[in-house]
């Protein structure tokens, strides 16, 4: 078994330990003994057709979210929704995730166009939403909550056609005002959450990486493997976001 | 009048908070002071005959403070320093009222302040600064900053705003730093590392600053010193790295033990054995020259001073416990963690390490930045590690997967516990290597005061 995935502009879009989340990936796939290679694709670069597997986009400042927008409309935004129409499966953190709906007004200045894998758009606010968030959500495991940390003054809507990623206990979320959390369409997940996200949450790379091989035609069952360090990471940044909410 | 009953109730406030053993008395007394009179500080640091320097950055700010108060004190003029780290306005103004006497007199001619990145604009507007200098930017709790590009763009404004006999002195080799000086009225001072010698590495992933603040594009490296800085030129306008006065010009390292260079300024070149480890001490150090030299001092006086220095509080502490050893270091971002680890890399031994996290506010809530540290380069040379501290299972679950050995992997949040576990399975003779955030660190100084191993930094 064999999955390749597509790290997008892991130069321009790697803020908060995004980085946290590829590695997350690749070592769960060396658990399970399956085969994994991490691409990246920068600015100008093209993608290939069929060539991946899961893609990860994370966060990045301003001036560097412009310059992704500009790179991704056109053939490679559409590429990418292609393969996600077609069941790859995909992350997309904070900025990027902001760039994987369909536009971003700020607050000066033109829309920047995203690709819309994901029904909903996302305006500038005036208020930083920082902190520590507690989810609840179908792919927060045996407890049923996602951990994280969130830092966007973007505020995301989604439409009534597509399902939050989790509804908030603790924090903000997509916008502060109606509860929702990310993002899920298909195999793509988009998040506010840094953390990194995917080493505190494994079911999520569970559902990415069983996603992938699902489109291969592969139907692994997965065997549970040794999360204790992960469960107690969980339970010490749970009681840590409670105490100091 | 007003500044007068400031500073009574900014000294009596120091005295009650002593006396009920409040913690934090290093800002307490300028608060009050300042509450007394929103002028305090700018009238009482107006006294001052030869003014103040302001010195910042992400990463160093305590050590080149530090290093330049050793470097005045040397050459017989006697600073004023708010060595505690305490670097927001409210410290400032606390270290002026215990400098001063009740009738309002200071006891020193010149002020060297450490400030906070964000607080540069309220400092220059508050002080008659006669140097400024920044260090670096790079990505440090970003939760209370905002971005880079922000903080910066502000800086400029405020040296833009300051009065024009004012000298900056910034890092030439980092880009955004460099950037602040382009266009400006004032004197600029530039310093950098014009030597490729441990340079032949590619951008560590923690790098920040890769776009040319004027046209926006990618910049390309010639070089790389460490995170963003290095050699850099824009292909797009042309921009590069400015011409630097000071320099250093050939470095040797002799692992912990610190580094031998060459330091090149306009008053010829010179050989100085740095007893600090690590690249970014050397920017600490050139940081440091340089305003000496601005305000007149020699550079035999300086090095004289440098290769006598003891590092400041955290920033790499020795401490005997009977036969054993803590070797404390601070490292509170990605990029001054990277610059640790490649230091400890360098040593031929393996080494038993202690990682404490904590997610305070002067921590940064957000724990995220530890996957940006290569811990992946201490494979092979790491032995027993121990994590502690209020995020003691992040880290755990960082080390794990920096695939180091995870069978010797301690993780004990306790501090006080961990610190004993970790003590009792360290050799005879060995040492342990702890490398802390910031309010991790000073819980440690705390607990290891009470076995009486360390003073407790707030008795100056
Ligand atoms: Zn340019």
């Amino acid at each position: 078994m064999f999955l390749r995935i597509c790290w997008l502009y892991s130069e321009l879009m790697n803020i908060y330990g995004d980085r946290g989340n590829v590695m997350a990936l690749v070592e769960r796939c060396r658990r399970r003994g399956i085969d994994v290679e991490v691409e990246t694709r920068n600015l100008g670069e093209r993608i290939e057709q069929g060539r991946y597997d899961i893609f990860f986009m994370g966060g990045g400042q301003d001036r560097e979210q412009l310059a992704v927008a500009k790179d991704l409309c056109g053939k490679k935004g559409e590429i990418i929704r292609d393969e996600i129409e077609n069941g790859a499966s995909c992350l997309a953190i904070c900025g990027g995730y902001q760039l994987f709906g369909k536009f971003y007004k700020p607050f000066e200045g033109d829309e920047l166009p995203g690709i819309g894998v994901f029904d909903a758009y996302t305006i500038a606010g005036k208020k930083r939403m920082i902190g520590n968030v507690i989810a609840r959500s179908q792919l927060g495991g045996r407890s049923g909550l996602l951990i994280g940390f969130e830092n966007h003054s973007g505020e995301t809507y989604l439409s009534e056609n597509i399902s939050p990623l989790g509804m908030v206990e603790i924090g903000n979320g997509n916008n502060g005002s109606d509860g929702k959390e990310g993002a899920i369409y298909r195999g793509a997940v988009g998040s506010y959450l840094h953390g990194s996200l995917l080493p505190k949450n494994p079911s999520i790379s569970d559902f990415l990486i069983e996603k992938a091989l699902l489109r291969k035609g592969s139907l692994l069952s997965f065997t549970p493997i040794d999360e204790s360090i992960e469960e107690n990471a969980r339970a010490q940044a749970i009681e840590r976001a409670r105490k100091s909410h | 009048m007003r500044t007068r009953v400031a500073l009574v109730a900014g000294k009596l406030s120091g005295g009650i908070s002593r006396f009920l053993n409040i913690g934090g008395g290093s800002t307490f007394p300028g608060r009050v002071a300042r509450f007394f009179d929103s002028g305090f500080v700018h009238q009482i640091e107006g006294e001052l005959p030869k003014g103040s320097i302001l010195i910042t950055g992400t990463n160093g700010k305590t050590t080149t403070a530090t290093l330049l108060a050793d470097i005045l004190d040397g050459s017989g003029i006697k600073p004023i320093h708010n060595s505690t780290g305490a670097n927001l306005m409210a410290g400032i103004a606390s270290t002026l009222v215990r400098e001063t006497d009740l009738s309002g007199k200071l006891s020193k001619e010149i002020a060297v302040f450490e400030v906070d990145e964000a607080t540069i604009p309220e400092a220059v507007k508050e002080t008659n600064p006669r140097l400024i200098l920044v260090n670096n930017l790079f990505r440090d709790q970003l939760d209370r900053y905002g971005e880079l590009d922000t903080l910066a763009k502000k800086m400029k404004e405020a040296i833009t705003k300051a009065n024009s006999e004012v000298k900056i002195i910034l890092n030439a080799d980092d880009p955004l730093v460099a950037s602040i000086g382009s266009g400006i009225e004032h004197d600029v001072f530039y310093y950098g590392i014009e030597t490729p010698r441990y340079s032949k590495r590619k951008m560590e992933h923690a790098a920040d600053s890769k776009f040319c603040s004027f046209c926006g594009a990618k910049l390309r490296y010639d070089l790389y010193q460490f995170g963003h800085l290095g050699r850099y030129h824009c292909v797009s306008c042309g921009w590069e790295k400015p011409e630097t006065s000071v320099s250093a010009i050939d470095l040797e390292t002799t692992g912990m033990n610190g580094t031998i260079c060459m330091i090149r300024s306009p008053k010829g070149t010179i050989r100085a054995k740095i007893p600090l480890p690590g690249l970014y001490n050397i920017y600490n150090v050139l940081g440091a020259f340089s305003c000496a030299l601005c305000l007149g001092i020699e550079p035999e006086g300086i090095i004289d001073a440098i290769e006598n220095f003891r590092a400041a509080f955290g920033r790499l502490e020795e401490i005997k416990i009977g036969e054993k050893k803590i070797l404390m270091i601070l490292a509170k971002n990605p990029a001054g963690f990277n610059e640790v680890l490649r230091m400890l890399a360098e040593e031929d031994q393996k080494m038993d390490i202690m990682l404490a996290l904590n997610d305070n506010i002067a921590d940064g809530r957000d724990v995220s930045w530890i996957w940006d540290v290569d811990l992946e380069v201490m494979a092979g040379k790491a032995g027993k590690i121990f994590c502690s501290g209020i995020r003691s299972w992040d880290m755990a679950l960082r080390v794990s997967y920096a695939g180091l050995q995870e069978e010797s992997l301690v993780c004990e949040s306790d501090l006080s516990s961990a610190l004993d576990i970790a003590l009792k399975s360290i050799p005879h003779g060995g040492t342990l290597f702890l490398i802390s955030t910031y309010t991790a660190m000073l819980d440690i100084r705390k607990i290891l005061a009470k076995k009486g191993y360390v003073a407790q930094y707030w008795e100056m």
